[in-house]
């Protein structure tokens, strides 16, 4: 049971749930406690235990059907029956003859399946048959039968499944392991024997082998399916990396997400370093009397409940342009996750005006977010002066010495008056100013890029396009603030 | 006592049953819930949307098992002098006066300095000691001679720094103080408890690794209605069906904050005192400001109303 349970946890640790070994633990207490009997309590109790959010219970769910749908196997089949009765006819029609007509009788319904198994114990009352494995398959236990393939399965070690293209192999390996060799010897004798009751055996053998086969191969694909997706989500995660952030889809703004929320943590975490000690406020008994013990008692000197936390204030400027229009999407999922995380972060976008779409990102979705900012703002001709000098007359005052400013775009202004000066007072105002460009570094100085003007007002520039290039910049922030 | 706990807490089913007595009506997910902390002696984290009976869930299971149920409102800037003990500043420097006047005649017959000073070091040191000690709620929680149920009401709202200080309560169920030691709960009469969270902030591994987590949706239908029906027995089968179906469609709309069972069980007894026999889209428009809390979402349903109570009215027929 305890290794079954370990195989399970391999998988949900697979399928992205983050189990951890006191957690395992505790899964097998909880196995002692209620038993394995009742499944469907199995199922809320392990996911009480292994899973720990929302998210999580979900993919619990579709894990634990995946992974213990033999334990009621009957039903199973007969629901997914229809959707892959044809294919299990046909292969089984091509494979032998003789099978065929059974399966047409039972109707190509999949219900065959069961009809058969059924038929055979009817019919076979004469005949017994006299390997293990054929006497397992006409007794009418499919569960004995199912616990064999399991068993198999293990001691061919089928979790260490890897490809698809293992998958043959696998079944092959577990037919083995199961003692096809014996059952075919029999057929073969059976076979030869001349007897009408014989050969109807040995039909029925067969037929109950190839859909032993079936079954087998069934349980093969969803193995693969519950073990050899990691290795492919470990690759997925390396390319990640390295794709462009141009290119990044919608369906990996979770990873994004889950990077931003790391640098956002690393921002939040220089920023609660800054503690400063307060002259008043609520009296700290305790410290005082430990301090004044020495005075003789007398509260000589006093302290207070000191410290208070600095809440970081983020503004973040997002330059959506046609310029960087390949790059916007993933600078606003930024952004939006940004500000999803911190408290405090004040967005703007612009192209050339500058607009504040803070209560925007509070409000909607990303999708909604995302597309609403760029019709509102989008794809005009950059102008990063306009952009300074909206900054300037509307929100200058809103910046101090906690304020970090982040500016998102590729610093291509189409030529126009760049209003240095106003990044520089953003600069001396600021506790910093951080400007993340899309492009390589190259291409920073060329063209129409004022990034030579601008860079000297920054204190830090990086080259941001990829998720290596995110962590870079996190890791340089962390750098920065000792 | 603790035989009777046992009793209370035996089976799934027996769970559900007694809950039911109490007028919480709760599906099997929560019952085993409550049934696996008390086994495994783990607490049980609930999650879930506002509204949905998470501290009811705490304060009932206290009820069955006739056990005390000390509360912790967890609230940005939480520490311990509140959450776990504090000392009482005020006999303590009392004791120092006391001390101050009776010194001589501890000190009688020593001599020198370094006599004194033993002598001082025999005598016992009460200043820090359990006497002067004033425990807050996890403490008080400890120290329950009957075991009891702790709630942590809304640990999302508290510090991260405070949940670090939970830790080794939820994992020893116990608690450490540097002037004293450690404090441990008795060993069969460990405190059940039960963390909520309105996931305004994500708890932390170390947190939830220790915990049983339980997340409580929405109710669906039928359990619902069976809600209601155990809060409001008042209420006629007929206006009970109406309202959860049309509840239940304002949770299918786009709203700021949808109605939890909270807002559904307010909405009947309004309704009842209201003297109500069937749902019109003018009461709805009257009594809406009951179930939704924004302003917006209120506009939002305004033009709705009709469509959705008529809808709540055919669900009866059938």
């Amino acid at each position: 049971m305890h290794r079954i349970l370990v195989d399970f946890i391999k998988v949900l640790r697979n399928a992205d749930i983050k189990v951890s070994p006191a957690e395992t633990l505790d899964a097998m207490q909880v196995m002692e406690v209620i038993g394995a009997r009742d499944r469907r309590l199995l199922k809320h109790s392990l996911s009480i235990t292994l899973s720990k959010t929302p998210e999580e219970k979900e993919t619990f769910n579709q894990c634990f059907e995946k992974y213990f749908s033999f334990a009621n196997h009957h039903e199973a089949n007969e629901k997914r029956g229809s959707a892959y009765g044809l294919d299990h006819d046909t292969k089984k029609g091509s494979e032998t003859e003789e099978t065929s007509k059974t399966n047409q009788q039972s109707g190509g319904q999949g219900n065959g399946q069961i009809n058969s198994w059924d038929e055979e114990e009817e019919t076979n009352k004469s005949l017994e048959a006299t390997s293990h494995l054929g006497k397992l398959l006409l007794s009418k236990d499919k569960t004995a039968v199912m616990m064999f393939v399991v068993k198999a399965g293990r001691e061919i070690e089928l979790n260490q499944i890897r490809f698809f293209t293992q998958k043959g192999t696998y079944t092959r390996k577990i037919m083995d392991s199961m003692g096809l060799k014996d059952l075919q010897q029999e057929i073969g004798t059976l076979n030869t024997s001349g007897s009408r009751s014989e050969m109807l055996l040995a039909e029925k053998l067969k037929n109950s082998r190839e859909q032993l086969r079936q079954r087998i191969r069934e349980y093969v694909e969803k193995q693969f399916l519950l073990h050899a997706d990691s290795s492919g989500k470990q690759l997925r995660e390396e390319l990640l990396k390295q794709i462009k952030l141009s290119n990044l889809e919608k369906r990996y703004f979770k990873d994004v997400r889950e990077l931003v929320f790391k640098m956002a943590k690393k921002l939040v975490a220089v920023h609660s370093k800054r503690r400063k000690k307060f002259r008043r406020g609520q009296l700290d008994v305790r410290k005082t009397l430990r301090k004044n013990m020495q005075y003789d008692g007398m509260f000589f000197d006093i302290k207070w409940k000191a410290s208070k936390v600095d809440r970081p204030k983020v503004i973040c400027i997002c330059d959506v342009s046609g310029s960087v229009s390949s790059y916007s999407r993933f600078l606003l999922m930024f952004l939006y996750s940004l500000s999803e995380i911190l408290p405090k972060v004040r967005a703007f976008a612009f192209s050339s005006d500058l607009g504040e779409v803070t209560k925007l990102f509070e409000e909607s979705t990303l999708e909604d977010a995302l597309a609403k900012t760029m019709r509102d703002f989008g794809n005009g001709s950059t102008n990063y002066g306009q952009m300074l000098l909206d900054f300037k007359d509307q929100y200058m005052g809103d910046v101090n010495k906690k304020t970090s400013v982040i500016i998102l775009g590729d610093g291509r202004n189409n030529y126009g008056d760049p209003q240095v000066e106003i990044l520089h007072e953003i600069y001396e105002k600021a506790q910093r100013v951080i400007w993340l460009n899309p492009e390589a570094k190259t291409s920073w100085y060329m063209g129409d890029a004022e990034m030579k003007k601008y860079a000297p007002c920054c204190h830090q520039t990086e080259v941001c396009n990829s998720l290596t290039h995110l962590e870079r910049v996190v890791s340089n922030l962390m750098r920065f603030s000792f | 006592m603790s035989i009777k706990t046992e009793d209370k807490l035996a089976t799934i089913g027996i769970i559900e049953k007694n809950f039911e007595s109490l007028n919480y009506i709760c599906n099997t997910q929560i019952a085993t819930a409550v049934f696996l902390a008390y086994h495994l002696e783990k607490p049980v984290l609930i999650e879930g949307p506002p509204g949905v009976g998470k501290t009811e869930l705490a304060k009932t299971t206290a009820e069955m098992l006739s056990l005390p149920c000390v509360r912790l409102q967890c609230y940005e800037g939480l520490d311990e002098s509140k959450a776990i003990y504090e000392w009482k500043y005020g006999k303590q420097l009392l004791y120092t006066q006391v001390l101050k006047e009776t010194l001589s005649e501890i000190l009688e017959g020593a001599k020198g300095l370094t006599q004194s000073v033993s002598k001082l070091h025999d005598f016992g040191d009460i200043f820090f000691s359990e006497q002067f000690l004033e425990p807050r709620p996890l403490l008080k929680a400890l120290k329950e001679e009957q075991g009891c149920v702790l709630l942590i009401d809304e640990v999302d709202k508290s510090d991260h720094e405070f949940e670090s200080l939970l830790l080794e309560m939820l994992s020893d169920f116990q608690l450490s103080i540097p002037e004293i030691g450690t404090v441990k709960a008795q060993a069969d009469k460990k405190p059940l408890v039960f963390l909520t969270s309105n996931n305004t902030r994500e708890i932390s591994d170390a947190l939830k690794r220790r915990c049983l987590h339980l997340y409580i949706p929405f109710p669906d239908a039928d359990l619902e209605e069976k809600i209601v029906r155990a809060r409001v027995p008042d209420i006629s089968n007929k206006l009970r069906l109406q309202i959860v179906s049309f509840i239940q469609e304002l949770r299918e709309m786009d709203l700021k904050k949808v109605p939890a069972i909270s807002e559904t069980i307010d909405w009947a007894r309004t309704l009842i005192l209201l003297n109500t026999e069937i749902l019109t889209p003018d009461l709805v428009r009257d009594t809406l400001n009951v179930i939704l809390k924004f302003q917006e979402d209120i506009e939002t349903v305004q033009s709705e109303i009709q469509t959705i109570t008529n809808k709540a009215l055919k669900e009866k027929d059938h």
